[in-house]
């Protein structure tokens, strides 16, 4: 939960935390609510989901700066193919971030959970092609802009 | 047929990596890629993206996180609904260490499986230890065959590869993105259903890469072998130079050099001697000639690989044999051809593929 939120908000490690405290806070509070009418798993998504979505609806003007800056403090030990190894995550991690909404948060979903397009159409409350849309949308976007990546490697 | 295959198919590249279409679906959309330029290049840009995301690694919250959260919860609860609160802590608790369970799980599931490796007769051996009638194996280990076992190794949820007796093959990768074999010695028999490579074979001569089939392929100690496919399409690639395998068609492989020349397996066994002399650099009898004059219309699948190895006066040749017994299709041009343009060579060979 806390990867997908680090990667949806630009690395950004504050909002990060705010929005896994969030979800729990929700989880504990709403508990009573769950009416097991839908799987506890999709409930959960739902509401990582919304924390996401919610969150970067308020700010809308989160920069990539964040990202940078959090790129800046790390440190750039190791071998020369650690750092290459760090540059390229890095540079992943920033094409990830840039995806538009909806895509970023269906391609974090897929590759940090393996959700099933199924559970994905639950937890994004949204039609199974729309699912597969995103996600190719998203993949495609991401191998135009990490272009070069693959042809250095 | 064609018309079916014909339209694009982008938008179901990626649901056919991860499995999410119908048998029926995938076929065809499978079938397309064999024939469709612009959706293969698109498959592969799906497939740099998966292999992209792999860069990302998990990341761990810090620990404070749960103090906030304690913190941020105690003074609503307490003290009218100590209970309920208790419960739907130690409830939410207990969702957080699933939480964690599912993340060590999905990167467990990231990192290489073991592949269930069954015995069909003799012994068998996984790391050099003699195995029962079933065993499982992982990346870097090796399973081997004496001149009186054989075994069949499940691969992922793809397919199967059978060793034949004598067989040293070791597990490289496996994972679901990427499924690779290493053959030292011996043959194997592969039957996969998969999207186009997802399942490789090294040999000390190249690189076997599935492209949805089945196939023999053996191999000595130093890489000299055959390739046989019996089903589907492979490439064999080695230095960026590859030859595409069709069922029916066998490509010899030869120790540290250029793939063979595939050739069908009913052609003419004068085709088949004079292929093999002028690919181990006899000369003597013309067999360039030979080729030429005992090729049918399929054998331009032996034609189009010749193309690129012969010399600019062997190439026009070649061409104009081609020519003759397929036709050149639009947007093909004997100059292009000629000067090897890699887009016209490719457009040709997706025509004569119908051919084939």
């Amino acid at each position: 939960m806390y990867s997908i939120a680090l990667y949806f908000f630009h690395g950004d490690q504050a909002t990060a935390a705010d929005v896994t405290q969030q979800v729990f806070l929700k989880l504990m509070t709403s508990i009573r609510q769950f009416r097991g009418d839908a799987e506890f798993s999709t409930w959960l998504y739902r509401l990582v989901v919304n924390a996401c979505m919610d969150v970067a609806r308020r700010n809308r003007s989160h920069q990539l700066a964040s990202a940078q800056s959090s790129r800046e403090r790390e440190t750039p030990a190791g071998s020369h193919e650690e750092y290459e190894r760090r540059e390229r995550a890095a540079l992943v991690r920033s094409a990830v971030s840039d995806l538009p909404l909806k895509l970023r948060i269906a391609v974090l979903l897929r590759y940090f959970d393996d959700l099933s397009y199924q559970e994905m159409a639950k937890a994004l409350d949204c039609s199974l092609g729309t699912v597969a849309s995103r996600l190719s949308r998203g993949h495609r976007i991401l191998a135009d802009r990490l272009k070069n990546l693959s042809d250095e490697k | 047929m064609k018309t079916l295959f014909s339209r694009h198919v982008s938008s179901k590249l990626l649901p056919l990596i991860d499995g999410e279409l119908s048998p029926r679906e995938a076929q065809q959309v499978q079938a397309h890629l064999t024939t469709c330029t612009r959706c293969r290049v698109d498959y592969e840009k799906v497939r740099s993206a998966i292999a992209a995301l792999d860069e990302l690694q998990t990341a761990h919250a810090p620990d404070s996180i749960w103090a906030a959260i304690e913190a941020a919860h105690t003074p609503q609860t307490a003290p009218a609904s100590v209970g309920s609160f208790r419960w739907a802590y130690g409830f939410a608790a207990a969702v957080a260490v699933i939480l964690v369970a599912a993340v060590v799980w999905h990167f467990a599931g990231r990192t290489d499986a073991r592949w269930e490796v069954r015995r069909i007769e003799g012994s068998p051996a996984i790391a050099a230890r003699h195995i029962g009638d079933v065993a499982s194996a992982r990346a870097g280990e090796w399973i081997e065959t004496d001149s009186a076992s054989r075994a069949a190794v499940q691969v992922g949820n793809i397919g199967s590869v059978e060793l034949s007796p004598n067989t040293r093959l070791r597990i490289v990768t496996a994972r679901a993105d990427e499924h690779r074999l290493a053959l030292a010695r011996g043959e194997i028999r592969a039957s996969i259903s998969a999207p186009p490579r997802l399942f490789f074979v090294d040999t000390p001569a190249g690189t076997a890469i599935d492209l949805g089939c089945e196939y023999v392929l053996n191999s000595d100690e130093e890489g000299n072998g055959l390739l046989r496919v019996t089903r589907g399409w492979v490439a064999f690639e080695w230095k960026g130079i590859e030859s595409l395998v069709p069922a029916g068609a066998s490509c010899p492989m030869r120790s540290r050099s250029v793939p063979g020349i595939p050739y069908f397996d009913d052609a003419s066994d004068r085709l088949k001697q004079a292929l093999a002399d002028f690919l181990s650099g006899n000369v003597k009898g013309n067999p360039l000639d030979v080729v030429l004059s005992e090729s049918r219309t399929r054998d331009t699948l032996t034609l189009w690989h010749l193309l690129s190895r012969v010399d600019p006066g062997g190439r026009e040749r070649v061409y104009d044999r081609m020519a003759a017994l397929a036709g050149v299709p639009a947007g093909v041009s004997r100059e292009a051809v000629l000067r090897l343009d890699t887009e016209t060579l490719a457009r040709w060979r997706e025509e004569l593929a119908w051919k084939w």
